[in-house]
């Protein structure tokens, strides 16, 4: 499974709900294949789109709130975890796309292939699910709806050649559309 | 700025309705993050850049934020302040503790501390000194910024060496 389906996917689940989705081609084949309002589209400031997303579930209990985060950035930020575990917020879900690379800037391997980042997000308090297969992909979403959060869902994807168009709405754009979307 | 002064202002943007405070601790700011915490409104972030990550999703979330750091945090923040907060021109206060202020602080704080006044300029952050005199019209200031939807900072110096 490359990232472009698992975003298909996920997308297609997450529905009208909020999405925030980190810098790179995450962000790229987010907009590519479901692009709505309520899609923050972090296009710089690496590794905090955990953290975005986290004072969003914060402020709307009421709402599922999505992160999609890669392997690179979320070893930028892993202290995220450590915030979110304590805070425990029960609608975060933070779905890790992981293929081992810094594939934004050339493929490049992160150390995520070396560790098992959901045993981090595990002893941080979170609900954790490994994925490698569309078919387990979907069974873990329909559960996830019961769960409590925070969820962690590690889907681990290969790279690929496919690149995605960029984000063509402007920074300022992209605010107004989440905030009217809140 | 005194310990009076300090938890005047917390009560001050409260009331205002500045509903979250995020950061890092400092102890130039430490009554005013110390009437967070008895106030039970507060969440103390790994690092800088996380707290500004939070608040911004606060903030999108129409819940006014106020990120309060030393200048060291700030200084590892520029980035995230250039590409987050000043791109997607998100209101928040950010209040930072001025270590370096005084020439004979300790010796870690000499260098950023120097070029602060130059690195808020640079990044093209609007900031104001709180003193014990001035500190409401400022923070009337930063409340007037951040209703127009610009990004502001406000300054507490360091006077004292502990």
């Amino acid at each position: 499974m490359i990232r472009k389906e698992a975003v298909e996917i996920i997308g297609n689940y997450v529905g009208k709900n909020p999405i925030v989705s980190a810098n790179g081609f995450m962000s790229r084949d987010l907009f590519e294949m479901n692009d709505k309002k309520s899609n923050f589209y972090m296009i710089g400031s690496m590794g905090l789109a955990s953290s975005i997303g986290l004072g969003i579930a914060l402020k709307n209990p009421k709402k599922q709130v999505f992160v999609f985060d890669g392997d690179g950035n979320i070893l930028m930020n892993l202290g995220s975890l450590v915030t979110i575990g304590s805070l425990k917020p029960k609608n975060l879900i933070h779905v890790v796309f992981d293929n081992n690379s810094h594939e934004s800037t050339g493929g490049q391997p992160t150390n995520s292939s070396q560790i098992n980042l959901e045993k981090i997000a595990k002893v941080v308090n979170y609900n954790i699910f490994v994925v490698q297969s569309k078919t387990k992909l979907m069974s873990v979403l329909k559960n996830i709806k019961k769960l409590q959060g925070p969820i962690f869902l590690l889907v681990k994807i290969s790279t690929s050649k496919e690149r995605s168009k960029r984000v063509s709405w402007d920074p300022k754009t992209i605010r107004d559309r989440v905030m009217k979307s809140l | 700025m005194n310990e009076d002064n300090q938890r005047k202002i917390f009560h001050y943007l409260k009331k205002k309705k500045i509903e979250n405070f995020v950061g890092v601790p400092d102890s130039t700011l430490k009554y005013f993050i110390d009437e967070c915490l008895k106030n039970n409104n507060i969440i103390i972030t790994t690092r800088e850049e996380e707290a500004i990550g939070i608040a911004t999703g606060m903030t999108l979330s129409k819940s006014n934020s106020l990120v309060f750091m030393q200048n060291a945090g700030f200084a590892n923040s520029i980035s995230t302040i250039t590409s987050l907060v000043e791109l997607y021109e998100i209101p928040l206060i950010l209040l930072i503790g001025w270590r370096g202020y005084l020439s004979d602080d300790a010796p870690e704080h000499l260098k950023i501390g120097k070029i602060q006044p130059d690195l808020l300029k640079i990044i093209g952050l609007k900031s104001q000194i709180l003193t014990e005199q001035n500190w409401k019209v400022k923070c009337d200031w930063a409340l007037k910024e951040i209703k127009q939807k610009k990004p502001c900072a406000l300054i507490i110096r360091r006077m004292f060496h502990d």
